[in-house]
C-alpha cells in the first residue's frame, strides 16, 4: 500500500451563482481512515463529498483521489466512480429494477464482468448484508433499512477503493437505523477508507478515526474523535453538539 | 423547388377567410358553454358515492369518446336527417358530445385528486355535500385540472374544423372553397394553419392570465386528452 | 379472415350485402393506425429525446415542430400533406401514403412532449446514483432514465394512440377509403344512414376500448411503484 493519502481536497471552492457554498476547504483521508463530516444543514456536508467523485462541478481549488485529478478534463470519470462506493440519503435504488438487478447493472455495465459473475457476486453481497433472501424483490417491497442495504451492497459490487456516505440514515425510520450501522460498522472493521456524513453521534465516536465540523461551508473542526467529542474548540462546534445529543 | 409562390389571390379572398375564422369562433364558443356544463355534471357523477352513478357517467364517457368525432358530425347531420337541424347546430351537437366525454373525465380525476380529508373537513365545519363541492371541493379541483383544460379547449377550436365536411362554413371549409377557385393549395392551407395557430395560442395565453389559475399549486398535469 | 370471426347473420341486411368492400375499408383503417402508431412513436421518441437534452440547434427545431403541429388541426394537417407539400415540392402522391405521412408526423409531436414530460419526470437522484456507480451518461440514459420514462408514460401514449386511431377516419376526407369513408360510399348508393353509421360508430367503439384495454392492462404489468 502507498503512501500516499487516498483522498486530498485542496481549498475547493463552489457557489451557486453568488452563493458561495464551500469556502476553502481542504481535507485530507488516508487510506484504511474513517472520517465522519458534521455540521448543520446547509453547511456544505453534501456538497463537499459529492465533489470526491465529481457529481458536484467546482470552481477552484483541487480534488485528487488515488493521485487523479478529479476536476481535469482528461479525468475518465466513469472510471474514477467505479473505484469510489457511494450511498445515498435517499437511496436511489432503480424502482424499476428487482434488488439483485440494482446490484448487477453496474457491474455489467461499468465493469464490463460477465453476467454469471455479476450475478454470483451481487448474491454474496446481498447475503452479506443480511438480505439473501430478498433478491427477487423489488425496491418497493422493501423497507427503507433494507433498502439502504442494497444501495450499501450495490456501492460494495464494484470493489471499490472508498467509500462516500451521504447521511446514509437520515431517511430511516428510528428501528431501521442500526441495521444500516451496523453494516457501516463492519465494513469499518474490514479496512474500508470511508468518509461519512452523519449525525450519528454514537457512530462517529465508536467508528471514526476523525471528525471533521462545517458551518457556512467551511471547515471549522478536523480533529481525532476523541478530541472532538472530549472538547470541541469551537463555540459552534459546542452550540451543534449539545444540540444533537440534548435530543 | 419549382414553386411560384402567388399570396396576392389569398388576400383577395380575405373576406371569405374571415367570415370562415368568424363561424369557427362562433362554432367553438357554442359548443365550448355546453360542453363545460354537460362534462362537469357527468365528471361529478363519476366522481360521486354512488356505484350506480359512476357506471352511467363511465358508458357516457366510454362511449362518446371512442366514437370518431366525424362520425358524431354525421350521425347528427345524416343519421338523424329528419330533425331538419341546420348544419352549425349538427356540428354543435357533435362537438358537445365528443368533447364533454374529455372534460368529464377531466373533472372526475381533478375531483379525485383533492384530498378525502377535504371534503371530510368541510361537512365537519357544518356544510351541507353540494356546499362542501361548490366552495371547498371544485375550486381545488379547477385549478388542478385548469392546464388540461385549457389544452382541451384548444383541442376543440382544432377539432372544429371537421364541421367543414357537413357544409359548416368555417376556416377549413372556406379554404377548400378558395383553393378550388384558385388553386393556390400551399398558400391557402399555409394560411388557415396560421390562423388555427393563433387561434390556439390566443385561448392558451388568454387562460394563462386568469387570475387565481396561473399561482394555482403544481400538482401537475393530469393526463392530457 | 376477419369473415369468420363475425356472426354474419346478425348482421344487418345492409351491412351483410356491402361486408367485403366494408371490411376492405376496416384493413385500411387498421393499416393507416397501425402505420401511424409505429412511425409516430419513433419519430416522437426522436423528437421527445432530443428536446429533453437540449440537444443544441436539433433541440429548437424539435421545439418549433411540436408548437405547430399542436396548434394545427389534423385536418389540416392531411391537407397540407396531401396538397400543400406535393405542390411546393413537385411530386405526387396518393392520398393513402400522404395520409399515413399526416397520421405520423401529426401524433409524433403529442408522443414527443409525453416522452419529454415522462424524462423529466424520472428523479435526478437516480440519474447521480447511476453515475456515482461509473455508468456512463449515455449508459444512465439508456438503462436507468428511459425504461422508467416509457413505463410511466403508457397511459397517456395509449390514449394518443386511441385518439390516433378514431382520427384515421379524418382520411376519408382526402379519399381515402378506411371504414369511415368506405360507409359513406355505401351511404351513397344504399342510402341507410342510421344502421350504416351505427353500425360504423360500433365498430370503432370495439376497437378503441380495446386499444385502451391493452394499455390499461400494459400499464398494470409494467408500471414502477415508488
Amino acid at each position: 500500500m502507498s503512501e500516499t493519502p487516498l483522498i486530498v481536497l485542496d481549498r475547493v471552492c463552489k457557489q451557486y451563482g453568488t452563493t458561495p457554498v464551500l469556502r476553502d476547504c481542504s481535507l485530507t483521508v488516508a487510506r484504511g481512515e474513517i472520517v465522519v463530516v458534521c455540521g448543520p444543514s446547509g453547511s456544505g456536508k453534501s456538497t463537499l463529498i459529492k465533489c470526491i467523485n465529481g457529481l458536484e462541478p467546482y470552481q477552484s481549488g483541487s480534488v485528487r483521489f488515488d493521485g487523479e485529478e478529479v476536476g481535469a478534463r482528461t479525468t475518465d470519470l466513469p472510471r474514477l466512480r467505479s473505484r469510489i462506493g457511494m450511498v445515498f440519503q435517499s437511496f436511489e435504488l432503480y424502482p424499476h429494477m428487482t434488488a439483485l438487478r440494482n446490484v448487477m447493472l453496474a457491474q455489467v455495465h461499468a465493469l464490463k464482468r460477465p453476467r454469471a459473475e455479476a450475478r454470483a457476486r451481487s448474491l454474496d453481497l446481498l447475503a452479506r448484508v443480511g438480505l439473501a433472501d430478498r433478491a427477487e424483490a423489488y425496491p418497493a417491497d422493501l423497507s427503507g433499512g433494507q433498502q439502504q442495504r442494497v444501495a450499501i451492497a450495490r456501492a460494495l459490487a464494484l470493489d471499490p477503493i472508498a467509500m462516500l456516505f451521504d447521511e446514509p440514515t437520515s431517511a430511516l425510520d428510528p428501528e431501521m437505523i442500526n441495521e444500516v450501522l451496523d453494516v457501516m460498522t463492519g465494513l469499518a472493521r474490514d479496512g474500508m477508507t470511508m468518509v461519512v456524513v452523519t449525525h450519528e453521534m454514537g457512530f462517529a465516536r465508536k467508528v471514526a478515526n476523525r471528525v471533521v465540523f462545517m458551518d457556512e461551508g467551511r471547515i471549522v473542526e478536523d480533529r481525532p474523535s476523541e478530541a472532538f467529542f472530549g472538547a470541541p474548540v469551537t463555540e459552534r462546534a459546542r452550540v451543534f453538539l449539545s444540540k444533537i445529543i440534548a435530543h | 423547388m419549382h414553386y411560384q409562390f402567388d399570396w396576392s389571390q389569398v388576400w383577395q379572398h380575405r373576406d371569405l377567410i374571415f367570415d370562415g375564422l368568424l363561424v369557427t369562433v362562433a362554432l367553438s364558443v357554442a359548443s365550448l358553454v355546453p360542453t363545460l356544463i354537460i362534462g362537469m355534471l357527468i365528471g361529478t357523477l363519476g366522481a360521486s358515492g354512488s356505484r350506480a352513478a359512476r357506471t352511467a357517467a363511465g358508458l357516457y364517457v366510454e362511449g362518446m369518446r371512442n366514437v370518431p368525432l366525424l362520425i358524431h358530425m354525421y350521425v347528427w347531420y345524416m343519421a338523424l336527417a329528419f330533425l331538419r337541424l341546420p348544419p352549425f347546430a349538427c356540428a354543435v351537437l357533435g362537438l358537445t358530445l365528443y368533447s364533454s366525454a374529455y372534460v368529464a373525465e377531466l373533472v372526475r380525476s381533478g375531483i379525485g385528486a383533492v384530498p378525502r380529508g377535504q371534503a371530510r373537513a368541510a361537512a365537519a365545519s357544518g356544510l351541507r355535500p353540494w356546499q362542501a363541492l361548490l366552495l371547498v371541493v371544485y375550486p381545488q379541483a379547477l385549478r388542478i385540472i385548469a392546464p388540461s383544460l385549457a389544452s382541451l379547449a384548444s383541442q376543440l377550436i382544432k377539432d372544429s374544423s371537421l364541421a367543414s365536411v357537413i357544409a359548416v362554413a368555417e376556416l377549413s371549409y372556406q379554404a377548400g372553397a378558395i383553393e378550388g377557385q384558385t388553386f393556390r393549395t400551399f398558400e391557402v392551407y399555409i394560411t388557415i394553419a396560421v390562423l388555427y395557430l393563433a387561434l390556439v395560442l390566443l385561448v392558451s395565453f388568454a387562460i394563462d392570465r386568469i387570475p387565481g389559475l396561473r399561482d394555482a399549486p403544481s400538482v401537475g398535469r393530469i393526463a392530457d386528452a | 379472415m376477419l369473415e369468420a370471426l363475425l356472426p354474419e347473420a346478425l348482421l344487418p341486411e345492409v351491412i351483410r350485402q356491402n361486408l367485403p368492400f366494408l371490411l376492405a375499408g376496416l384493413a385500411m383503417t387498421v393499416r393507416l393506425a397501425a402505420i401511424g402508431i409505429v412511425g409516430g412513436t419513433l419519430l416522437g421518441l426522436l423528437v421527445g429525446v432530443i428536446r429533453y437534452a437540449r440537444v443544441p440547434v436539433l433541440s429548437p427545431l424539435a421545439a418549433l415542430y411540436v408548437e405547430i403541429v399542436r396548434g394545427t388541426p389534423l385536418l389540416v394537417v392531411l391537407f397540407i400533406c396531401y396538397f400543400a407539400i406535393p405542390a411546393l415540392l413537385g411530386y405526387r402522391t396518393s392520398a393513402v401514403n400522404a395520409a399515413a405521412l399526416g397520421f405520423v408526423l401529426f401524433i409524433a409531436a403529442y408522443l414527443a412532449e409525453d416522452v419529454r414530460s415522462g424524462l423529466r419526470s424520472v428523479p435526478p437522484g437516480l440519474a447521480r446514483a447511476g453515475l456515482a456507480t461509473g455508468l456512463s451518461t449515455v449508459q444512465v440514459f439508456r438503462l436507468i432514465v428511459l425504461p422508467q420514462a416509457l413505463r410511466r408514460i403508457i397511459p397517456p401514449v395509449f390514449s394518443q394512440y386511441v385518439r390516433l386511431f378514431k382520427f384515421t377516419s379524418v382520411a376519408s376526407v382526402i379519399g381515402v377509403r378506411e371504414l369511415t369513408g368506405s360507409a359513406l360510399l355505401v351511404n351513397a348508393r344504399e342510402f341507410q344512414p342510421v344502421v350504416i353509421l351505427a353500425t360504423v360508430a360500433l365498430t370503432y367503439l370495439v376497437l378503441c376500448s380495446t386499444l385502451s384495454l391493452v394499455g390499461r392492462l400494459l400499464y398494470a404489468r409494467l408500471s414502477v411503484r415508488t
